[in-house]
């Protein structure tokens, strides 16, 4: 095979440009390798230190993981798992309704769940405490989970890519006499991965990058969340930098082994897709 | 600063009391849970949680630590709601009256004599009070010194601020001075390593005797922008744009700069002691906070105190931890163990007073400064309902006018926010 | 179908993402509606908070602020994300790992990244560093006021742009080969088939795309509250640091609710502008 030079020139830009966006999580990835100090000697003027350990150590990994940092990232794990389950379930449904089904208010639905998503959470939040208080959720997981998986933005994303669906298909298995369920399990989720993997990126990142709300809904030690714990290695007067960019290091690499993996899962859904087109 | 490197620090305060540590908390069958929230890392009171919990099997103390910008959010939503989880709380003494006037502090007049038994200081119980009564347990307090830096004074040829408090020197010494050793090398000439917090910066203008910044019965007036607040405020400025200070480094970036040898002249809290000690090849010093030439000598006060949420679930258990975090020699000690604040307490400060003064003869007579500045020169910040939101405008401004904002309209905008802002706080 | 059955199914679709979005999302933005109506300490109903917040140049500003923000971030991050996409839609060797670089900014918590940039702008720090090294002049970045709000831009792009990359990827990844196949036996070159096949084909996600880059960058917030505060002078003082500063930090909260509701109704305008602009016959059809 020979390669052409625009695909080339293609393949460089590529790397060039991941390797732009990667540069600053280098420079906290070798941070977190090394001593407070090293961190800021090496600046400015920039030299090659900047972006390589001088005498790397793992004692700041270490100690990470010997305070209450593993307790907090396992927790947003299992906080995250159980909200991408039930979320992708709960929008894909909902989307599916104001997508395919015809029923009166639908239009009212979908403008309600549009307006959901365009109130900003945190400015919320304390009349939401207010409430979820009273139900007694505070250092519960059920209430770190719950604002989680109504997310109108999922359900906006799944109604968008079932719409793209050709009707043909549903009508045709209406005729062999399949009924809703049928027809959203066995037809549109398995034609769904690319927005099932883009639904589950949106409830994802909500509850990743949650941060307000932890706070006061569940201040406990045993349910803290990975960004709060790794907020609090700064305090008013000082930060611990090492410690900081130790647990970002984790706090990043664990979704990127997960969409290492899953990136496979969209170029699958081409050749399904293309191969029915 | 970094607590590992406290806690090296700390090594190196090489003091008897502290080889009692070793307590375990012991698990126990009917105990009473008391949540205590504060800004601190678990390190800086787990040594006194853990002498409480020995000395009191049937008491728990949970330690709930949140960001320190967070703080006012969890106090904020949990006890202004009405919520019982969170029994003992840290509360910034500025912002006692607020929290007083909104019900979030339990009333402590029935424990003023305890109080003032192990608090002597009137200064220090007038911080924890608010409309004739007592809110909390005063636990800390703090003052701001000048740290030098030896090697880099030398190289400019500069005289060393070794004299104590008798040699304090002024703004346009040390000015003067920055120049210079900048001229013979060194990268910074004067530093403040809270840039831009009120707290830090109030001693400036009481000192050129601008004021406060605040006027009225209940101190809900905003005064700054009068001549002498604009030409404390330009001073200010002028620091940082002729280069004496770097713009754009924010608090948690300042300590490192010193320790690393890169500036001459630096205000900061006696807590950073712990990191410059830790510092390889950094040879400093302390003198006292300077003053304008012509003005008042003034330096800032203030800590942390504790108050009892007023929902709390065990109010009794609460005091009874409050109590002996504040008002017991080796609890306020204890606190002090990982993180050098001062304590208020007379015996605290005792043992204290000890570590301090082992230093002495590398770095000069930092606990005679502290103790001097404490009885003569410490004013604090003003007490007032509206104290968070005139602070944070105030800290806004401050790094406006650090930035190169014309002073004079920073701060007739920053007075003319204030005014409709302060009178909804009350 | 009887109509009740009808009903029965369309609840069990709908049920629980409405309960979970009107308990959730509604009721207590209901509540923040109802607080901005009464001043702090008063017993009746009245728009003084709203005359309070208009009345306040420095939410005047962060109205102003917001709206050129916006004006140059949402086009700005569509353009480079879709141009991303488009690049990054090709099968090469460790397509995967590229793509997950670009995208990993995202998982990183923002205060993190805020924290990261901080350091990487500040006067003595690695970005000018390459400026230096480049022959360029070093910057202000943050501390200026007229580069902080760029700065801002430069930062949230940095996190957002591989995360609308991936939603387009999918959308592009989406478009059956065979059209372009077709198109180019018609002789079409690559500018009419981005044109003609690409762009169209490829409406409904850029539609989601433009709606939610929007909302999300209405209501960012943490790496302005952790590195500016909104300022130097106002000029990154957008309307959600400014809520923020008023409920969170004054426990002002019914100036803060009057600010939501603005805002909310700021973007609820833009978002229904949006969607009539995307909108394509055939969706009412369907």
């Amino acid at each position: 095979m020979t390669i052409q030079p625009g695909r080339l020139f293609r393949i460089a830009c590529i790397v060039l440009v991941s390797i732009l966006f990667f540069l600053p999580v280098w420079w906290v990835t070798v941070s977190a390798l090394r001593p407070q100090e090293e961190i800021f000697k090496y600046l400015s003027p920039l030299s090659l230190w900047t972006l390589w350990p001088r005498d790397a150590s793992l004692i700041y990994m270490i100690e990470l993981w010997q305070g209450p940092f593993a307790t907090a990232i396992l927790n947003s794990i299992y906080i995250t798992v159980v909200t991408l389950v039930v979320g992708l379930i709960i929008s894909a449904m909902a989307g599916f309704a104001l997508a395919v089904m015809n029923f009166r208010f639908r239009e009212t639905i979908f403008f309600v769940i549009v307006v959901s998503f365009l109130i900003p959470f945190d400015a919320i939040a304390l009349p939401l405490f207010g409430i979820l208080s009273k139900a007694n959720l505070q250092n519960t997981y059920t209430g770190l989970i719950l604002p989680g998986i109504g997310n109108g933005l999922a359900v906006f994303l799944f109604r968008q890519f079932f719409m793209g669906i050709p009707k043909e298909i549903r009508e045709a298995a209406q005729i062999d006499g399949m009924g809703w369920f049928g027809i959203f399990w066995r037809i549109y989720l398995p034609l769904s991965r690319p927005a099932i993997i883009s639904a589950g990126l949106i409830l994802f990142v909500f509850q990743w990058q949650a941060y307000l709300w932890p706070l006061i809904i569940a201040p406990a030690p045993e349910y803290k969340v990975a960004a709060i714990a790794i907020a609090q290695f700064a305090d008013l007067y000082g930060v611990n930098y090492s410690l900081i960019f130790s647990a970002a290091f984790f706090i990043s690499l664990i979704p990127m082994l997960v969409l290492v993996v899953f990136q496979r899962y969209f170029t699958a859904s081409v050749a399904s897709t293309s191969g029915k087109g | 600063m970094q607590f590992n490197r406290i806690r090296r620090g700390v090594c190196a305060f090489a003091v008897a009391a502290l080889a009692s540590g070793g307590f375990v908390s012991a698990a126990m069958a009917q105990s009473v849970t008391v949540n205590f929230l504060s800004a601190q890392n678990d390190d800086v009171f787990q040594p006194v949680i853990d002498a409480f919990e020995a000395a009191n099997p049937d008491i728990d103390v949970v330690h709930q630590t949140v960001p320190f910008d967070e703080l006012n959010t969890a106090i904020e939503t949990r006890v202004a709601r009405g919520d019982g989880t969170i029994d003992v709380y840290a509360a910034d003494t500025p912002r006692i009256p607020a929290f007083a006037s909104r019900g979030y502090l339990l009333n402590l007049d029935d424990a003023k004599d305890k109080i003032t038994g192990a608090v002597p200081s009137a200064v220090e119980l007038e911080l924890v009070s608010h409309g004739g009564s007592v809110w909390a347990y005063p636990m800390w307090t703090s003052t701001q010194l000048m740290y030098f830096n030896r090697d880099l004074l030398k190289a400019a040829k500069l005289e060393m601020p070794e004299g104590g408090t008798s040699a304090r020197m002024t703004w346009e010494q040390v000015t003067a001075n920055a120049k210079a050793a900048q001229d013979a090398g060194a990268e910074w000439g004067v530093m403040f390593q809270q840039v831009d917090r009120y707290y830090q910066l109030q001693a400036l203008f009481e000192s050129s005797g601008a004021g406060n910044g605040l006027t009225g019965d209940d101190l809900l007036e905003p005064a700054m922008n009068g001549d002498k607040w604009v030409e404390t405020a330009q001073w200010y400025a002028d620091i940082f744009e002729n280069g004496l200070a770097p713009r754009g480094v924010s608090p948690s970036q300042t300590d490192d700069l010193f320790a690393r040898g890169k500036v001459a002249y630096y205000i900061a809290g006696p807590w950073a002691i712990a990191a410059f000690n830790a510092a390889e090849g950094l040879d400093y010093g302390v003198a006292p906070h300077p003053y304008f030439e012509g003005g008042k000598q003034v330096t800032p006060t203030g800590a942390w105190a504790l108050g009892i949420n007023p929902h709390a679930d065990n109010l009794e258990a609460a005091r009874k931890f409050a109590e002996f975090v504040t008002l017991t020699a080796e609890g306020s000690f204890l606190t002090t163990k990982n993180f050098p604040l001062i304590p208020v307490n007379a015996g605290g400060f005792e043992k204290y007073g000890v570590a301090i003064g082992e230093m002495t003869p590398k770095i000069g007579p930092a606990l005679d400064i502290m103790a001097h500045e404490g009885m003569e020169t410490a004013v604090a910040r003003p007490r007032t309902v509206g104290f968070v939101a005139f602070e944070t405008e105030m800290n806004r401004m401050f790094s406006d006018v650090r930035n190169g904002a014309d002073v004079k309209q920073a701060l007739d905008d920053t007075q003319s926010r204030l005014t409709g802002l302060l009178p909804r706080q009350r | 179908m009887t109509r009740s059955r009808k009903m029965m199914i369309l609840f069990m679709f709908l049920g629980p993402t409405l309960a979970a979005v009107i308990l959730l999302r509604l009721w207590p933005a209901s509540m923040a509606v109802l607080e901005s109506l009464y001043a702090p300490r008063a017993q009746t109903m009245s728009l003084e908070n709203y005359a309070y917040i208009f009345g306040d140049p420095l939410f005047q500003k962060s109205i102003l602020v917001t709206l050129i923000y916006s004006i140059i971030v949402n086009p700005l991050q569509i353009a480079i994300a879709l141009a991303l996409a488009l690049l990054l839609n090709v099968s090469i060797p460790l397509i995967g790992l590229w793509r997950t670089l670009i995208l990993l900014p995202v998982a990183i918590p923002q205060s993190v990244s805020a924290v990261v940039w901080g350091i990487g702008l500040r006067p003595d720090g690695p970005v000018n560093g390459l400026l230096v090294a480049l022959g360029l002049g070093e910057q202000r970045f943050l501390t200026s006021p007229d580069q902080a709000l760029g700065s801002i831009i430069l930062i949230v792009s940095w996190i957002g742009i591989g995360y609308w990359m991936t939603f387009l990827l999918a959308g592009l990844q989406d478009i059956p080969k065979s059209l372009y196949e077709a198109i180019r036996i018609d002789g079409a070159n690559r500018w009419q088939q981005f044109r003609y096949i690409t762009l169209p084909q490829l409406r409904r996600t850029l539609t989601f795309v433009l709606v939610a880059n929007t909302v999300s960058n209405f209501l960012v917030f943490a790496p302005v509250q952790i590195l500016t505060q909104g300022g130097p002078q106002g000029s990154t003082n957008l309307i959600m640091n400014d809520i923020y500063t008023r409920g969170f930090v004054w426990g002002d909260s019914s100036s803060a609710s009057a600010a939501t509701v603005v805002l909310v109704s700021l973007v609820l305008l833009v978002v229904v502008m949006q969607f009539r602009l995307m909108r394509a016959p055939e969706d009412n059809a369907a």
